[in-house]
């Protein structure tokens, strides 16, 4: 069964109409990238993914189950969202972590909020808080940055920055990992330790979105590809089709556009 | 030079009493307003308009007119107008309206720094707090609060400065502050008339006040320099 | 929920920018009313409470039938007599214990006595006296007042009972030039808003710079702002020349010597209070204790037979 299928999804900001009739699905475990160019609508694709855009029409079902369906308002109240947010995670383009915490603390915030509000979570308080400093520990030591946990921020590159961004995401186990172009704020010399990271959790079967400009990347990495222009979907393959026997004219002007740079 | 030594023990003591009275507007002000202004500041950004709109006005009208005009009518306007003075003759009543006047002159004043320090937060730290499933409760006092208090302190250092001379004002409703403590001995007070020197050494007692100010809010500032 | 929250902001706000006092003001009196300290406090408060709970047929009755009727009833029934004044020498001013003395306090003491009630002295803001008085946060000044224009149509004021003059500060090594009325004409003066000493500036023709009050025209002539200053006789007497900061001042010309500027105590418009003072004044200078209460204070040259 696919773990995410997306069905005729419509948004629009005012009157410019951003995604049209998008469907796609995908299956557990697989890693797949959405190139297109800069305004075809893929950031907004996740936007929408994780609830920080509301689709205008259209139904979003991860696992068999709905979370959100443009015909059922139930689905678009604040409370429900929140706990459907989670099948997802989303690393942003700018990090955004939050300043005034170091990065285990990042990582820690948002699974101990949760906790608290769960019962009994008075009774057995400080277990529950190793627990979870514990596993931040370790997504960071598996980002590489055992040494950089009591860093704030601001004290570390970008990259490092983007790293614990993953492992804060990766902190409240999502089913869906989302990238928006992780490495575009990056310099060109870091982007390769995030890529590594990215690439890590693709062979650990993480189930991943990617909206990436790093076509060598997305050729070596995903599973799937899909090829968004003007708020299309205008084509979607294995790497190997799309990469390399385009079928659509407009495949065939991006990717040239891009092997000429 | 002999005669003001033996006078200064009387003067000091005065301006000691004077002084008490403005460090307690003073303190009022700032615990009753810091939390106002955080409320309005709530209320002018409120995606409800006729809140945010009636929360403009007010703000217009409060920063708009001066703050001694403000206190003659808290304090005046209830026996004049309603014949029912509500505050009584006493200090205790004078203080209660020239602080309900100082925390709301305040509040406003307070509400649009801290309007300016929410909305500079980039978006991103809240669509980070919210695709990590955090309530919009948490966002704001987990991640944002802080940032907005850096991004305060600075602005409402002045504000808080300001204040600390501002509190002579409230002698206009006879708040015996310390200005007024001061200007006794210029009509004749206790034996000393005609003395403007004590008015001068009032001046030392804000001067030193207001350093002391500078120097806590510095520090402040500097602690929060732990993160950008 | 959150549009629940916001719409009860707007509604309290709405009705705290119009309604003003509304039903808060119960609540507030009670406030102020706990707040009240004087001995006769807890009488007060249930004056101001009842006050606000009959608020209408009180209202009604103030209206209906003035103040006149319920003044002297009114300072009876709290038992206190609230006094207004300001810090001023040799009338009202406080003794090394912090109490108010001066022939207006003694005065104001022994006028409260005959009332059979407690006196209260609350330091006003002089600009505002007639704000106080009308807003009941005081019952009468007493504080060396000019009876001017001003003063006695803003308020029910009773017979002069002290005669003050008028006169010019100069700095001491300057007097000899200024010595009559002719040689002020070319000199800039620093005068207290409002008071008799703008008036007389006025009536000269002088030209001449308002200030807050006469300690702050004694300053401008100190600091040279100014050239001169009209003050009352009684303050120049204790403000300067020897022993004060002002010792390089001095007075010269005196300005209205005749023709009467002199002091009363203002009451409420149309208050009953002002005929009993008149009588209680009558009285006292008759039996000879007004006038020795005067001496004690060294104002008795100016004291008004009675």
């Amino acid at each position: 069964m696919a773990i995410l299928e997306v069905e005729h999804v419509f948004k629009s900001f005012g009157r410019t109409a951003v995604l049209k009739d998008i469907s796609f699905s995908m299956e557990k475990g697989q890693a797949l990238s959405l190139i297109g160019s800069s305004g075809s609508g893929k950031t907004t694709l996740l936007r929408c993914l994780n609830f920080l855009e509301r689709p205008d029409k259209g139904v979003i079902r991860v696992n068999g189950e709905t979370l959100f369906d443009g015909m059922n308002g139930d689905t678009k109240r604040e409370s429900e969202i929140r706990k459907k947010r989670l099948h997802f995670g989303l690393v942003f383009q700018s990090f955004n972590l939050f300043p005034q915490y170091t990065a285990l603390k990042n990582v820690m915030l948002a699974r101990e909020l949760l906790e608290k509000e769960k019962e009994g979570y008075k009774a057995r308080k400080k277990e529950i808080h190793q627990e979870i400093e514990g596993q931040a520990a370790e997504l960071l030591k598996q980002m590489g940055l055992g040494e950089k946990m009591k860093r704030y921020p601001h004290e570390l590159s970008g990259g490092q920055c983007q790293r614990v961004a993953i492992a804060r995401a990766l902190a409240l186990h999502p089913d869906i990992l989302c990238f928006d172009e992780p490495t575009s704020a990056l310099d060109p010399e870091l982007t390769g330790e995030v890529l590594r990271v990215m690439k890590e959790l693709a062979e650990r079967k993480m189930t991943m979105i990617i909206v990436t400009h790093e076509m060598d990347f997305a050729r070596d990495v995903s599973d799937q590809v899909i090829f968004m222009d003007d708020g299309q979907i205008v084509e979607q393959g294995t790497p190997q089709q799309i990469f390399e026997t385009p079928e659509a004219e407009r495949t065939r002007q991006f990717l040239a556009r891009y092997t000429e740079e | 030079m002999e005669l003001i030594m033996e006078q200064l023990p009387i003067v000091l003591h005065a301006l000691n009493i004077g002084f008490l009275q403005t460090l307690k507007l003073f303190f009022v002000t700032l615990i009753g307003a810091a939390p106002l202004g955080l409320v309005i500041a709530f209320g002018s950004m409120s995606r409800f308009k006729p809140l945010s709109w009636l929360t403009k006005i007010i703000i217009w009208i409060i920063r708009g007119t001066p703050l001694m005009i403000q206190l003659l009518i808290v304090y005046y306007f209830p026996g004049l107008v309603f014949k029912n003075n509500i505050w009584g003759s006493g200090e205790a009543g004078r203080f209660l309206a020239a602080s309900i006047s100082f925390i709301i002159n305040y509040a406003c004043y307070f509400s649009e720094i801290y309007r300016g320090g929410i909305q500079n937060i980039p978006v991103g730290q809240e669509e980070a707090g919210l695709v990590l499933g955090m309530t919009k409760r948490q966002i704001f006092f987990k991640v944002k609060l802080l940032q907005m208090i850096k991004r305060v302190v600075p602005p409402m250092s002045n504000e808080i400065i300001t204040l600390v001379k501002d509190t002579s004002l409230a002698r206009i409703i006879a708040l015996q502050e310390i200005i007024w403590a001061g200007q006794a001995f210029m009509k004749g007070s206790q034996g000393i008339s005609g003395a403007i020197w004590p008015l001068f050494c009032a001046a030392f007692y804000y001067l030193i006040w207001s350093g002391l100010v500078t120097v806590l809010l510095g520090k402040l500032e500097k602690k929060l320099n732990y993160f950008r | 929920m959150r549009k629940g929250i916001a719409l009860l902001m707007t509604v309290l706000l709405t009705m705290a920018l119009f309604a003003g006092c509304g039903d808060k003001k119960e609540a507030e009196t009670t406030e102020a009313a706990k707040e009240t300290a004087a001995p006769a406090g807890t009488e007060a408060a249930k004056e101001t409470t009842e006050a606000a709970k009959g608020e209408e047929s009180q209202a009604e009755k103030e209206t209906k039938e003035g103040v006149s009727d319920g003044d002297m009833a009114y300072v009876k029934e709290k038992g206190t007599l609230v006094v207004g004044i300001t810090d001023y020498a040799p009338m009202d001013y406080k003794d090394e214990n912090g109490e108010w003395i001066g022939f207006d306090a003694d005065m104001a003491k022994a006028f409260a006595e005959s009332l059979g009630v407690e006196v209260e002295f609350v330091e006003i803001a002089w600009d505002n006296k007639i704000f106080e008085l009308e807003g009941k946060s005081i019952d009468c000044v007493w504080n060396g007042m000019t009876l001017t224009d001003e003063v006695t149509s803003s308020m029910d004021c009773s017979k002069p009972y002290c005669q003050n003059s008028q006169v010019v500060i100069v700095p001491a090594d300057k007097a000899d030039q200024y010595q009559d009325v002719e040689s002020l004409s070319e000199l800039s003066f620093a005068v207290e808003a409002g008071s008799a000493g703008e008036a007389e500036a006025t009536k000269l023709g002088l030209e001449f710079t308002q200030v807050g009050q006469q300690a702050d025209a004694l300053m401008e002539v100190a600091a040279g702002t100014s050239d001169a200053a009209i003050v009352d006789s009684l303050m120049a007497g204790a403000m300067v020349g020897e022993g004060t900061s002002y010792a390089d001042l001095t007075y010269t010309v005196i300005l209205n010597g005749d023709d009467g500027e002199v002091f009363g105590v203002g009451f409420r418009k149309g208050s009953d209070l002002t005929a009993a003072l008149n009588e209680f004044f009558a009285k006292s200078y008759g039996d000879g204790s007004l006038m020795k209460c005067a001496e004690t204070y060294g104002v008795q040259a100016a004291v008004i037979a009675q």
